[in-house]
């Protein structure tokens, strides 16, 4: 990447060279799966081209990055399904792409997927917003030696309830996931709207959930060496993300479970779909659609779906040569054989009404644990 | 003459130039997103101090209170480790003092949160180095501190030991060996070397690094997150909240100004005490 940035600056400034040599690397606003130096190296043998990329932080601030003008920094945007039909596509921060290229790509996902794909269209249907590539459901993680699978998804979030599990749990403080979660374990549909009653329970859920927490850290290894040492028995949020490249060394005792009920319509289970879409960049990389494309063909489906070690299911594994590029032991740390399964059982990822209010306080219950 | 007299504002210029971009004008923009109604981003809200209250109302006093408490019991706890290893190795001045400080600067090269894991992975239970080592060679069960706030504060003092030994090394140079012998020589008690001569030389030194070691402690949040397992929430990890998951940038921006001016308060009065030329031999 300092030899990308290096040519670039030194191109600006003397004003020489190839026409290709001037093209400035193409900029991801992205998830980590699509940082990975396999797919950029990938790119590079297939189109000369470079990538600069950045991680998010969080999507919100990402959304709030390309709001405060970054529309001319970047040129790809990958995020959780809701905020291209409810914010970047109203607020004029994406691109829309070409139906007849693209939509067909979705002929060759999953069903769930077919078009015209719910999250992947305008609220008024007529523009396709995007490319949906990784998916999976993220709720929480528990020792196999403690808990059995089939009764931590049928106790689902109730577990954290239970005092007996108080200081044998940690978070993983994705926070607007930790949001969405305490939702769910005060019974509450977390993408409805929210009543005085909801928020009260909700503050009732949250203080006994981060009070009683054992840990709360921003890093899943952390989590996961607390399991297999002892300190705890599970943590929320978390799911096959957090866990499959300790599960592909041998640890499956880690265990993701999407409960099998739940207050979102029976759903108890949240289901995330990322979206990769073209920027509103005014001087736009004339590589970006050629990149939405070709991150669908089989070979960087695949480094996706193992992007930065974390394996994650990719929309392309609905076609048979896709899946055939993944081993048994990668499927098995997938949990694959009940993706479907978990997938049934979960409610897409949405705005969360009220997020604001719930956010604030759920920080007042992290700032009053210590 | 007249180049002669300009020839110091001349030669800091550059300096003043770097200082006021990099350090004044992000200031100024931080204090005037606090100044903006809550979250908001533009600049064209009303002026409020609604940041400002509701940092003293909504329990962020709590947070200061830890973050300043956790710094004080740092600085205190890195001054009473480093003054004796300053005399240690003031007195060994040779090749082996410079091994040790060789052994102490050079862990500062490697990342803080490298260091910081390689002390959670010692410190952990089961298969971590400490109670495994434990457990394998002398049979010996032990329990963990990590995800306390005593670990907490002990990466607080792992991190900022060498931020205050080297100072007081460098008090401890102005403190002449032939003096300290020479009240020796006269009856001096050990306590009276101390108070008299060691105290009064090397003091300005310590201070320094006990300086260097608040304001960075102050400001700190690995520590806590790596090691303490959030069991305390200081003042920088709710002003992260602010800034990233509550899209707060007013109210993060409130409480920063609110940890500047208490660093300022602090900062401010020692530099007008300490003789800082005195203690680089200028």
């Amino acid at each position: 990447m300092l030899a990308a940035g290096g040519s670039a600056i030194g191109i600006s400034l003397f004003g020489c060279g190839a026409p290709e040599d001037r093209r400035r690397p193409l900029s991801l606003l992205t998830w980590d799966a699509y940082a990975d130096p396999h797919l950029l190296a990938l790119w590079r043998d297939a189109t000369g081209g470079d990538i600069r990329y950045e991680i998010h932080v969080s999507d919100p601030t990402s959304v709030n990055r390309l709001r405060a003008g970054e529309t001319g920094v970047w040129d790809f945007i990958n995020l959780n399904n809701p905020w291209a039909r409810k914010q970047l596509w109203p607020q004029g921060l994406i691109r829309d792409l070409p139906r007849d290229r693209f939509e067909p790509l979705y002929r060759e996902m999953f069903d769930k997927f077919a078009p015209p794909y719910h999250w992947a269209m305008s609220e008024d249907g007529h523009h396709l917003l995007g490319v949906v590539q990784r998916f999976e459901t993220f709720d929480f993680v528990v020792n196999t030696d403690v808990f059995s699978p089939r009764i931590a998804r049928d106790e689902g979030w109730d577990l954290f309830n239970n005092p007996d599990l108080a200081n044998r749990y940690g978070i993983l403080a994705y926070e607007d996931w930790n949001v969405m979660d305490i939702c769910m374990g005060a019974g509450i549909h977390p993408f409805s709207a929210k009543t005085e009653e909801d928020f009260a329970a909700f503050e009732r859920t949250a203080r006994l959930w981060v009070g009683n927490a054992k840990m709360i850290t921003t890093d899943f290894a952390q989590l996961n060496l607390a399991i297999i040492n002892g300190e705890i028995d599970a943590y929320f949020t978390g799911g096959t993300y957090s866990i499959t490249s300790a599960r592909l060394e041998g640890i499956d005792n880690l265990y993701a479970v999407s409960p099998s009920r739940g207050p979102a319509n029976g759903k108890g289970s949240i289901n995330w779909i990322e979206l990769n879409s073209a920027v509103a960049n005014p001087e736009p990389h004339p590589e970006t659609l050629d990149f939405l494309e070709w991150i669908t063909e089989p070979e960087p489906a695949y480094v996706i779906a193992n992007g930065n070690g974390n394996l994650q299911p990719v929309s392309q594994m609905a076609q048979p040569e896709v899946l055939a590029r993944f081993s048994q032991e990668q499927l098995v740390a997938l949990q694959w054989d009940e993706f479907e399964e978990r997938i049934a059982n979960a409610v897409e990822y949405d705005v969360v009404p009220g997020y604001e209010r719930l956010y604030d306080i759920y920080a007042a219950a992290v700032r009053i644990r210590g | 003459m007249k180049i002669g007299r300009r020839a110091g504002p001349l030669a800091a210029a550059p300096a003043m130039l770097l200082l006021a971009t990099g350090f004044l004008v992000p200031v100024l923009i931080v204090f005037a997103f606090s100044l903006l109604p809550p979250r908001t981003f533009g600049w064209t809200g009303e002026l409020t101090l609604s940041n400002y209250s509701t940092a003293f109302t909504d329990g962020y006093w709590r947070n200061l209170a830890w973050s300043c408490m956790l710094a004080a019991l740092t600085t205190v706890l890195c001054l009473l480790l480093a003054w004796p290893a300053a005399k240690a190795l003031h007195r060994l001045a040779g090749h082996r003092a410079t091994a040790v400080t060789l052994a102490i600067a050079l862990p500062i090269f490697i990342s803080e949160s490298v260091r910081l894991f390689g002390m959670a992975l010692f410190l952990m239970p089961g298969g971590g180095i400490l109670a495994g080592t434990l457990d394998a060679v002398f049979g010996i069960s032990v329990g963990t501190i990590l995800n306390t706030r005593i670990a907490a504060l002990l990466g607080l003092v792992y991190i900022h030991f060498p931020f205050v030994l080297f100072p007081t090394l460098l008090g401890f140079s102005l403190l002449p060996n032939d003096q300290v012998e020479a009240a020796r020589d006269l009856g001096a008690s050990g306590w009276q070397v101390f108070r008299e001569i060691e105290l009064p030389l090397a003091a300005p030194g310590a201070l320094t690094g006990a300086l260097f070691c608040f304001v960075l402690s102050l400001g700190a949040y690995a520590e806590m997150s790596i090691l303490g397992g959030q069991a305390v929430t200081v003042i920088t990890r709710a002003i992260e909240q602010r800034f990233n998951y509550a899209q707060d940038w007013p109210l993060g921006a409130g409480l920063t100004m609110l940890v500047i001016a208490l660093t300022a308060i602090v900062v401010f009065p020692f530099l007008r005490r300490v003789d800082i030329d005195r203690l680089i031999h200028r």
